[in-house]
């Protein structure tokens, strides 16, 4: 659930971009981290390997600015997408308020994507969780390779999106596709809390 | 400059006290996914927000080996440098578990920390009342402000 500060009327959610080994989750948020000003941003934290996979996970705090006259904060997470490091993934996930699915396009990585999104829905569901009631959205990444390489988005919904989530082609590298993953994440958490609230 | 923060009110005059008595130079009180609920003390000594990330994340991880230990949890941690340690427990609340992470100098220590903490504790469960806030009144139009801000926070 959002942490909300009725004094100083202020919102922060936490994000989570989930998703297999090497999909693109850091890359989202380096390429938001380098785009968005300073002023709007906190420090970058990756607690990453000596190669630059991620272990832990990376954080970004994001300010959002004034939606509703609350100000408005968003907790970027990512987590570790290979295999063996579930236990530590289970922790990211834990509070989450809106995850981002960042499948992999490539036709050979197709078994890892399902894979993936059905390791996030076991581990919502350890938390009590049904993963209908949780915001998300998904992002086809590196959508730039060769065509014959790479599947559709059309069939990559076909594949992961049962439930007819938002889905965006993505580049993260040149970041085509990032600014509208995290709008629409961002529109569906307020959305939620919007709708959760008295009327 | 000491900074003083508390989205829940009746954290704040307990959490002073403590710093206070400790000698801390900060301390957060934050949910174990890392959101802080409450301040007090001189920000410049840590980036607050990547230290509650931070600290959730030993927290939890910490967690985690004691059961693989077949211990119920290790109550407290602490992490000892030159110039600055920092003290991280998990504490019961009748809001559900919540994080302290204080960071202390010279001017203090381990001990002094750990004797104030457990004031601390029973002095947050006295204070915290049993409701929840109400949830906040977002506007259900909110979509406008919102295009606004992101379209500021990447420059289009």
């Amino acid at each position: 659930m959002p942490l909300v500060n009725f004094t100083a009327r202020e919102i922060t959610c936490k994000i989570v971009y989930y998703g297999p080994g090497r999909s693109g989750k850091t890359t989202n948020l380096q390429y938001i981290h380098g785009c968005v000003p300073e002023k709007r941003r906190g420090k970058m934290v990756s607690l990453a390997t000596r190669t630059d996979r991620t272990l832990f996970f990376d954080f970004l705090p994001l300010e959002l600015g004034s939606i509703s006259g609350f100000t408005t904060r968003f907790q970027l997470y990512t987590v570790p997408g290979q295999v063996y490091y579930n236990a530590t993934r289970k922790l990211v996930l834990q509070g989450a308020d809106g995850v981002v699915f960042v499948a992999d396009s490539q036709a050979r990585q197709l078994d890892d994507n399902v894979t993936s999104l059905q390791n996030l829905q076991v581990n919502l569901l350890e938390q009590d969780i049904d993963v209908r009631a949780m915001p998300m959205v998904l992002q086809y990444n590196k959508q730039d390779l060769p065509a014959d390489l790479i599947l559709t988005p059309n069939e990559m919904d076909a594949s992961l999106n049962f439930r007819d989530d938002p889905s965006y082609p993505a580049d993260a590298l040149t970041g085509v596709g990032v600014f509208e993953t995290l709008k629409s994440i961002s529109e569906r958490v307020l959305r939620k809390l919007s709708e959760e609230s008295p009327s | 400059m000491t900074v003083t923060r508390a989205i829940e009110p009746w954290i704040q005059d307990p959490l002073v006290r403590f710093v206070n008595e400790a000698g801390a130079r900060l301390t957060l009180i934050m949910t174990p996914a890392g959101q802080v609920l409450a301040q007090h003390g001189f920000t410049r000594a840590v980036d607050v927000m990547a230290a509650a990330a931070l600290g959730a994340a030993i927290v939890s991880s910490t967690r985690e080996m004691a059961k693989t230990l077949g211990e119920e949890t290790f109550t407290a941690l602490n992490h000892q440098g030159v110039r600055h340690g920092i003290f991280l427990a998990e504490m019961a609340s009748p809001r559900g578990p919540l994080l302290a992470l204080v960071v202390y100098g010279s001017e203090s220590s381990v001990g002094l920390v750990q004797l104030f903490f457990e004031d601390l504790v029973r002095e947050l469960n006295e204070a915290c009342p049993e409701e929840e806030p109400t949830r906040p009144a977002i506007a259900a139009d909110f979509e406008r402000d919102l295009n606004d801000s992101l379209a500021s926070l990447f420059g289009r």
